[in-house]
């Protein structure tokens, strides 16, 4: 007990010199159980850590749509979004959010990208991105099937094993896409106010947009299209859960912009 | 109390300053078969391979150059090998997954413990761990400053420098850098420190002083990923390997404008130089090699075949 009090001072202390700590608070609308919202506890966790160190604190408070129409605009920084589509379109179209990021974290519809709203930031690979990858494979493997995914629980390169390490860790279960998407999204968020030291809404969306350089744990920095989509590589699974290639495959053309639609003209 | 700093800093000179004769050998950590290759440094060939232990890392020499350690991270332990004899004499606990490290003056090993955000202070005298201090997550590089009052180690998945002051054992400055940082190195006289980023490709000066960023500047190349660094001799050059770009990349220290890029093997990372700054050493881990560069040129003037993907170099030349 006297130990655990030790370890949780030697742990806190870093935080009580900053006589200014940013405390950040985000929304989510979306379920609270599975990956999306296993992947939010994840980022938040890992966001608590950086802020000890650089004075800010983050948590992610649960709300409905009606409820995000009810709370002031000065009290939203972002708004994590898990649900499918329909409502997320409905939701990332609210006229407080004009200048809100708003976080798609759960669907791939093409139509969430083609309809380029400027505060709607997609993590998550869009149905086009997907088959764009696909295709690469199978111009080169006409005979193997496979599935194209964000992430993957074997994934090791690029300092990918030790994020499934942490995650499986705290979740006592395997990182998914899913979860992939959440984690990034509070990752991603995290940085922007260590770097910009604001929480406003319109500095962050356009800090996102246009500065970010975001370490996904799967390679290159990632950033986003004017499309609203995260650029980022796809991992191919075969049919024994086992990861085959990165897309974009080697030689072609593009690079990470060969994979789904890649501006709004 | 003024007069006790005099004489340890006066002591510290005095240490640092008394190089033993080089053994002009290189020594290299071969990730992947849990070896190290030695180098004949005159010749530049493989003289012997040490069987270390489970995937062998970080790599240095004691301050007296007698003892070679090695970051064996599986095993969760430094082992401490005799370089009269080059057998391991003794394996030292070092928390989990210690990834790299740095040797105090004062003989102390600073170690970065990559699973648990934290970084582990031992005494190899003893074998025992003097201090466990939190830092951000997956903590990578680690370096001592000349006169051992300061270590640094960056975060990688937390983007930070974390600066520690030796005698407090403390965190008393977190500097954020671009995404990424990995290697970090000091300039001679320690005013300066230079820390790379892989994902955000840049190379960041740190000034020791007021423990702020001076500078910081994009490596103007294809596929570069920013890994190890070291400064020559004189502090006018800084050496980086580019990972994936292949090449190490010649900058200047105090612009970091890059002066040349030297091709090396593939997925460079650990990086080696000579005491008189004339040589470099770099573990290619992909190509399972290491390049020798002529500084006086740039240029890679040999390649040696080491074991699986060499990860860290120390030469002691």
């Amino acid at each position: 007990m006297l130990k655990n009090l030790g370890i949780a001072m030697l742990l806190l202390w870093p935080q009580i010199i900053f006589a200014n700590t940013i405390n950040v608070t985000l929304h989510y609308i979306g379920p609270t159980d599975g990956q999306v919202w296993a992947g939010i506890q994840q980022g938040l966790t890992e966001a608590n850590l950086q802020g000890q160190f650089l004075g800010q604190t983050y948590d992610v408070k649960n709300i409905t749509e009606e409820e995000v129409e009810a709370l002031p605009a000065s009290e939203i920084t972002a708004v994590l979004v898990g649900t499918d589509a329909k409502h997320m379109l409905e939701i990332a179209k609210l006229n407080k959010l004009t200048t809100v990021p708003v976080f798609n974290l759960s669907s791939d519809a093409d139509s969430l990208r083609q309809v380029c709203l400027p505060n709607l930031l997609n993590i998550p690979l869009s149905k086009q991105m997907k088959q764009d990858a696909l295709a690469q494979w199978q111009n080169k493997n006409p005979d193997k099937l496979v599935t194209a995914h964000a992430w993957h629980h074997d994934f090791v390169k690029f300092a990918a094993s030790q994020l499934n390490n942490r995650f499986t860790r705290n979740h006592k279960t395997q990182m998914t896409d899913d979860a992939w998407a959440g984690w990034a999204a509070i990752k991603m968020l995290s940085d922007t106010v260590a770097r910009t030291q604001k929480t406003d809404s319109a500095t962050m969306l356009n800090y996102l947009k246009k500065d970010l350089s975001f370490d996904g744990q799967k390679g290159d920095t990632a950033t986003f299209r004017d499309t609203g989509q995260l650029r980022q590589i796809v991992l191919l699974i075969d049919k024994d859960d086992n990861i085959v290639a990165e897309a974009p495959l080697r030689g072609v053309k593009g690079g990470l912009d060969s994979l789904g639609l890649i501006s709004c003209k | 109390m003024k007069l006790k700093s005099i004489l340890l800093t006066t002591l510290v000179l005095a240490s640092t300053a008394a190089w033993a004769e080089p053994s002009h050998r290189a020594f290299v950590t071969n990730e992947k078969d849990n070896t190290v290759s030695v180098i004949d440094t005159k010749t530049n060939e493989v003289i012997n391979t040490i069987n270390i232990g489970e995937r062998p890392r970080g790599i240095g020499l004691s301050p007296d150059q007698k003892q070679l350690y090695v970051a064996i991270s599986e095993e969760g332990a430094i082992a401490v090998v005799n370089l009269d004899t080059l057998e391991v004499v003794k394996k030292l606990d070092a928390g989990d997954d210690p990834e790299t490290f740095d040797v105090a003056p004062n003989g102390n090993i600073y170690i970065s413990n990559e699973d648990d955000a934290q970084a582990s202070v031992i005494d190899p005298k003893t074998g025992e761990t003097i201090e466990v201090i939190p830092v951000g997550l997956e903590p990578e590089g680690v370096a001592v400053s000349p006169d051992g009052s300061l270590v640094l180690v960056t975060s990688e998945s937390t983007n930070m420098v974390h600066v520690i002051d030796t005698a407090k054992h403390k965190v008393v400055k977190n500097i954020l850098v671009a995404a990424r940082p990995r290697g970090l190195a000091f300039n001679s006289d320690g005013s300066l420190a230079y820390s790379s980023s892989e994902v955000g490709n840049e190379v960041t000066i740190i000034d020791t002083k007021t423990l702020s960023i001076i500078k910081q500047a994009e490596i103007d190349l294809p596929n570069s990923k920013p890994m190890d660094i070291a400064v020559s001799p004189d502090d006018k050059t800084i050496y980086v390997t580019t990972g994936r770009g292949n090449s190490v990349a010649v900058l200047d220290a105090k612009t970091l404008e890059m002066q040349a890029n030297i091709p090396v093997g593939k997925r460079v990372w650990g990086l080696g130089m000579t005491r008189d700054g004339s040589r470099l050493y770099t573990a290619d881990g992909v190509s399972g090699t290491v390049s020798v560069v002529d500084t006086a040129t740039n240029k890679n003037i040999k390649t040696i075949n080491v074991g699986k993907f060499p990860w860290g170099v120390v030469v002691d030349d």
